[in-house]
């Protein structure tokens, strides 16, 4: 596994001079790799240190601190299941186990690492808030957004993951346009508003 | 997709003829079709703002008009957008821009759609900011998960290249030349705080640095170079003050920090989403005129008023105005941890039936795995904070864990780390310890509320 010739050529001729000093093409240029062959091996970090001037452990030691780049090989498709409290509350956990569980992997051994199938065909991690909260819960495979993955979808989403799909969706309040319109008969709805703050 | 009417003149009628009372300005592109492209925001009047600063002011008066619309930055620390310009002006060039869209506090998702919807309404912002305080160079910096916008951003800069609005001489006006380019950043939470994100976007480990030398001087910025960092939805007012002054933007909402706002609202509501309201909305019209009330009717227990670096608030005190200067003021203030915040307006509700102590052991998981390791108070208490809360919520919490807990958050909060982040990072655990220490005692007498607490319910989290 190594760097393509049309990636070097994009890290020359695109990412450095984009920026003034040559390290900083550091983040594309992984990007482009980990494009490439799905993950970072040792190789790759001396091949892009070679073309940005950087010592390979160097590369490494910026490639660990981020967690969307993987140092092993991970499964052909990854998906990724936001633990944050607002999904959490719309029943995360359940969808995460469920999802483990269809896939035959043990969501409580996992802990809050990657694993992934014999087969190599997904590995699955709980993650971090994915800024779909509307959605939620959200599930993430290749880096496209799905949801809402209640624990009851789970099978539907396995079968058909783009009939999940938000990519381009708007916000759930903004299905009707961008105006945020009081809900018809609030007012008798709503508890009493609290007297002044406190 | 629907096409959604542009009243200029009109307001929009709705309901029993009932004219709304607020109509957005920054959201205008949700909904038509092709709104993202440049051709549609050229017909929503776009540009304009980019081609007053131009044609018919000079960068003085641009950054005056900011100053005089007290635009404060939306991404959390409120600092006045005008006095950032002005003061990076002020530093010899070449100076940068950089915007931050590596929103990633939980329960924050403003900046995702406004760039989806709208991109073209972030670069005129970053334009005009280019203009005014003198910088050829500006850096969009977008967290990795959010490939589809990065995705839709390169679009749009393609389109506004092809159209001279960026590239060399914009606009026809000699000497004026901007260049954007986007960089992707690769899931660090810290990068949302601006000197991580500069030393991410020069090509290292996203861990914060000491300041002075602030950012917007000599030694501070990026490349060493004086740089204005500002936040994805503070640019995108930027345009709109200029085309309808800075007394129009100065009269919205709360006057101490005006303007629009994309409230985004999530957790047990019915209708949670992005609300384009004005700065200052009350909780209490958020959560029940817009965001549909609670799921299966429950009482308010807590909210996040600007997700979980900010103190939660008592579901009592639902009048509170979400601003910046009304969460960071007393009473609003709660020593030794500081004001309850209110981060960029990424509002999480829970409901009665929320078990408080699942949430904030979460809260701590996550701040345990996000520190980025440079300091000793975050590196370290952060982890105190996970390990103690994960024994509490697992139900083997012993009635000292809470002693030491309270210790923790005590030595990590209060201005004791580097950066903001740290300091945050105790706010939703103090403030819970606060204000449902029952709920927490219970757990730690083997009186755990919730089922998840040692019932073999799978809990993703890795706590041991």
């Amino acid at each position: 596994m190594s760097l393509s010739q049309a990636a070097r050529d994009r890290i020359v001729n695109e990412f450095i001079p984009r920026y003034p000093s040559k390290r900083a093409a550091l983040m594309p240029s992984l990007w482009l790799a980990q494009e490439e062959a799905g993950w970072l091996g040792p190789e790759v970090f001396e091949e892009v240190g070679e073309l940005l001037d950087l010592h390979a452990t160097d590369v490494a030691s910026v490639a660990s601190f981020y967690v969307m780049f993987h140092r092993r090989k991970i499964g052909d498709r990854l998906i990724e299941v936001c633990e944050n409290p607002s999904c959490f509350l719309n029943g995360s956990d359940q969808t995460y186990a469920r999802i483990c569980d269809r896939l035959g992997l043990d969501a409580g051994h996992g802990g809050h690492g990657m694993q992934t199938t014999p087969d190599g065909k997904f590995s699955v991690r709980p993650t971090e808030c994915l800024a779909a909260c509307d959605y939620a819960p959200v599930v993430q495979v290749d880096l496209r957004f799905y949801g809402p993955v209640h624990v009851a979808d789970v099978d539907a989403f396995l079968a058909n993951m783009e009939a999940f799909s938000i990519q381009g969706k708007p916000s759930v309040s903004m299905a009707n346009g961008p105006q945020a319109i009081p809900v018809e008969g609030w007012e008798t709805h709503a508890p009493p508003a609290p007297g002044s703050a406190a | 997709m629907t096409q959604t009417p542009l009243a200029a003149d009109a307001p929009i009628q709705h309901g029993a003829g009932k004219p709304l009372p607020w109509e957005p300005v920054l959201m205008t592109a949700v909904g038509r079709e092709g709104g993202r492209f440049l051709p549609d925001y050229l017909l929503r009047g776009g540009y304009q703002g980019l081609k007053k600063a131009v044609q018919d002011m000079d960068p003085d008066s641009v950054i005056k008009e900011v100053t005089d619309s007290k635009l404060l930055g939306r991404g959390g620390a409120g600092f006045p957008t005008g006095v950032k310009w002005g003061g990076t002006k002020r530093n010899p060039g070449p100076r940068h821009l950089v915007v931050n869209a590596d929103e990633s506090e939980p329960g924050t998702y403003g900046n995702r759609y406004a760039i989806d919807a709208d991109p073209h309404g972030l670069i005129e912002g970053m334009l005009v900011c280019c203009v005014a305080v003198g910088i050829q160079q500006a850096y969009i910096y977008i967290r990795g998960e959010n490939l589809y916008g990065a995705e839709v951003l390169e679009h749009a800069i393609k389109e506004a290249y092809a159209a001279g609005y960026i590239g060399k001489n914009i606009l026809g006006k000699v000497g004026v030349n901007v260049d954007i380019s986007v960089t992707r950043g690769a899931g660090a939470y810290v990068c949302g705080e601006e000197t991580a994100l500069m030393e991410s976007l020069e090509g290292r480990r996203a861990q914060p640095r000491i300041r002075p030398p602030f950012p917007i001087e000599v030694g501070g910025g990026l490349f060493g170079r004086p740089t204005v960092v500002n936040n994805v939805e503070t640019l995108m007012c930027v345009p709109h003050i200029l085309v309808r002054g800075a007394a129009w933007f100065a009269s919205i909402g709360a006057p101490a920090c005006p303007g629009p706002k994309l409230y985004t609202i999530s957790g047990h509501v019915n209708r949670p989403g992005v609300y384009e309201l004005p700065m200052g909305t009350t909780l209490y019209d958020l959560i029940y005129k817009y965001a549909g009330g609670m799921k299966r009717n429950q009482k308010v227990k807590a909210v996040s008023p600007g997700a979980l670096a900010c103190q939660l608030l008592p579901g009592t005190d639902l009048n509170v105005q979400m601003d910046t200067a009304t969460l960071t003021r007393p009473p609003h203030w709660h020593p030794p941890f500081g004001p309850v915040g209110f981060g960029a307006g990424g509002i999480i509700v829970y409901g009665e039936e929320t078990d408080i102590v699942q949430v904030v052991a979460r809260a701590a998981g996550f701040f345990a795995r996000e520190s980025c390791g440079k300091c000793v108070p975050c590196r370290e208490g952060t982890h105190w904070m996970q390990d103690v809360l994960g024994r509490i919520a697992h139900g083997h919490g012993r009635p000292r864990d809470l002693g030491i807990l309270e210790d923790v958050t005590r030595n990590i909060g209060g201005r004791k780390t580097l950066c903001a982040l740290g300091d945050f990072s105790v706010n939703s655990v103090a403030s819970a310890l606060r204000l449902f220490r029952p709920e927490f005692e219970a757990y730690c007498n083997g009186h755990a509320r919730s089922s998840a607490a040692g019932s073999g319910v799978p809990v993703a989290a890795g706590w041991s």
